[in-house]
């Protein structure tokens, strides 16, 4: 069989730097080492296009050119002849390249050197293996496939939407070795990503929000393609850049309403895959590893089927939990005693404090506040998703909204910060409120108001 | 009349027969170019003519368009650096091995083993990359018309102080 780009996808990954040769118009050679070299499909490889050089003069005018890789781990050579068809400078391709760059120069010491202008992509015409010695490939120490297999077999038998998350993240825990992980959501109106699960951290982070378009996970989402990148880059990590993009507006936004975004301290690896759902990116599936180049293009090959199968649970799930089981009666709300906890919430951004302490804000902070607000009026503790999504309270950005995920983020919040509240699920899209003491309510920096 | 002064100073005579890396590239009659790895190189003691060693069973295109124009460029990059020249000739044929040249040949591999070895790479995959039977070893000469930085970085392309 003809020799195709898609067998040699190691060789791409730059442990050894491919070579490239080009020919001026007036027939003279020119050599350059390659930074980058990214596989688009079988037919087709692109490289970076970084500096106006003579590789760049050469390919505009002649575009036939000639490539070196080598396979990092047999030594063999592979020889690609090539033809130079376009340039891309925006676009899934260019932003996955330049994440990729970034890494690759913070690696080699060229950060500041190395800039991303364009995605040059080749058309493949011949591939020939070199005659030479070599060595024997190694296996791999786990089957993707069988990893994979478990994993969809273990999404199938989940019933909600929080015990989907766990499968997944134990999934990649159990079956693929990956133990730090997070699953975030797009906010439906498409310019946040908030975390719903995470796996591997000292805090869970659920909650943390990212703009789309912010890093590895914010571009993944922006552009739809799983970007992977293998030497990590301070360009490319969280941390100080969220808290900028935090405005100065309203007063509940000068108060303290960040839930950190979980990570490792030093990543070596990081690979951010959307969940695509029919319209776009549901979310993003983010791992990472200490190791250095954890993920190759099979692995990411993997990652995408994945966090496609995992999309498509979401997408079943949600779409059970809007078709509530029979709303059983309430349940007696027991009367709790000791000192009341002093619930107040931000109608600006529906922010919610607990004793002064922040606890949600945003969508699923407007829940939380018109359920304690009917418990405390009108003694409920039984809800159902679809009455939620249809109370002008619950800010809901848009009918695709996934509702039951903002229910999974309020009950892990009220989880972790130990809550006297917390939410129970009673069956398909229901649930129910426990307040286990007193509650006191108040709206906006005022006083107390006395509740109900 | 004097010779011309040579364009390589020692210092870059050493360098090109050091632990680096050299890629040859050459092309067609079409101007389609073609490449290969060599295995060494030999610079002349009055430093106007180099020499680059390689298997021939790899490089049989680039064998093919040197008997037929003879242009080629030579990048020689050093990998922990990124230090690198790229070297263009327009005589270059390919020429019988010296006595001696096999010698210089097994003496980069164990330069380039030590080189790489400083960045991670193993001993064994270096030694395939290089491998090649001795009566497979061809050589190609050639009288360097230019020497250009090829660095990476807004520098690439400069000409080296001293080169014409």
């Amino acid at each position: 069989m003809k020799l195709r780009a898609d067998a040699l996808r190691d060789c791409m990954d730059g442990a050894v730097p491919g070579v490239l040769c080009t020919c001026s118009a007036d027939g003279i050679p020119n050599v350059a080492q390659l930074s980058q070299v990214q596989y688009v499909d079988p037919d087709h490889v692109a490289l970076s296009y970084q500096f106006f050089n003579h590789t760049r003069r050469n390919v505009l005018a002649n575009p036939r050119v000639a490539m070196i890789l080598v396979h990092p781990w047999t030594a063999r050579q592979y020889r690609f002849s090539m033809e130079y068809l376009r340039t891309e400078t925006s676009g899934p391709l260019f932003e996955c390249m330049r994440a990729k760059l970034a890494g690759i120069a913070s690696h080699t010491g060229m950060s500041g050197v190395f800039r991303l202008l364009g995605s040059d992509v080749y058309r493949v015409l011949e591939i020939e293996a070199l005659p030479g010695e070599s060595l024997p490939a190694p296996a791999r120490d786990l089957c993707l496939l069988a990893a994979l297999r478990a994993c969809s077999e273990a999404f199938s038998a989940c019933g909600d939407l929080a015990a989907l998350l766990e499968a997944a993240l134990d999934g990649l825990a159990r079956h693929f070795d990956l133990h730090h992980a997070m699953v975030l959501l797009l906010d439906a109106a498409g310019d946040r990503l908030y975390t719903v699960a995470s796996r591997g951290y000292e805090a869970s982070g659920v909650g943390a929000e990212i703009p789309v378009g912010q890093g590895i996970i914010g571009v993944a989402a922006r552009e739809g393609v799983p970007i992977r990148i293998g030497h990590m880059t301070s360009e490319y990590t969280y941390g100080r850049a969220i808290r900028e993009t935090v405005g100065q507006g309203v007063l509940a936004d000068r108060l303290e309403t960040e839930i950190p975004l979980p990570g490792l301290a030093a990543p070596g690896s990081q690979l951010a895959v959307p969940i695509q759902g029919p319209a776009g990116p549901l979310g993003v599936l983010f791992m990472e590893s200490p190791a250095e180049l954890r993920f190759t293009y099979d692995d990411e090959d993997a990652a995408v089927v994945f966090a496609s199968h995992l999309g498509t649970a979401i997408r079943l799930l949600q779409a059970d939990a809007e078709v509530p089981d029979e709303l059983l009666p309430s349940a007696e709300p027991s009367v709790a005693g000791g000192r009341p906890v002093v619930v107040r919430h931000y109608t600006e951004n529906d922010s919610v404090f607990l004793d002064g302490e922040y606890l949600i804000k945003g969508v699923a902070g407007s829940i939380l506040w018109a359920l304690l607000r009917d418990h405390l009026a009108l003694g409920r503790t039984d809800f159902t998703n679809r009455e939620l999504r249809l109370d002008p309270r619950v800010r809901l950005p848009d009918v695709s909204d996934n509702l039951e995920a903002r229910l999974v983020l309020l009950g892990r919040r009220l989880e972790e910060r130990g809550a006297c509240i917390r939410l129970q699920k009673t069956g398909r899209g229901r649930f129910r409120l426990q307040v286990g003491c007193p509650l006191e309510l108040a709206d906006g920096p005022g006083k107390v108001a006395t509740p109900g | 009349m004097n010779p011309p002064a040579p364009l390589l100073d020692p210092e870059l005579a050493a360098f090109l027969e050091g632990g680096v890396s050299i890629n040859v590239g050459a092309r067609d009659s079409h101007r389609i170019p073609t490449l290969a790895r060599a295995l060494g190189c030999r610079v002349s003691t009055d430093r106007t003519r180099v020499t680059v060693f390689l298997s021939r069973r790899q490089a049989s295109p680039l064998l093919e368009a040197i008997a037929d124009n003879g242009a080629v460029a030579i990048v020689f990059t050093e990998p922990h650096s990124h230090r690198a020249i790229q070297i263009k000739a327009a005589d270059a044929r390919e020429v019988p091995l010296d006595p001696g040249d096999a010698h210089r040949v097994e003496a980069y591999r164990q330069a380039f083993v030590t080189e790489v070895g400083r960045l991670g790479f193993p001993e064994p995959l270096i030694r395939a990359l290089l491998a090649a039977p001795l009566e497979d070893l061809t050589a190609v000469a050639f009288t360097p018309d230019s020497a250009h930085l090829q660095t990476p970085g807004p520098q690439a392309g400069a000409p080296l102080a001293g080169a014409r």
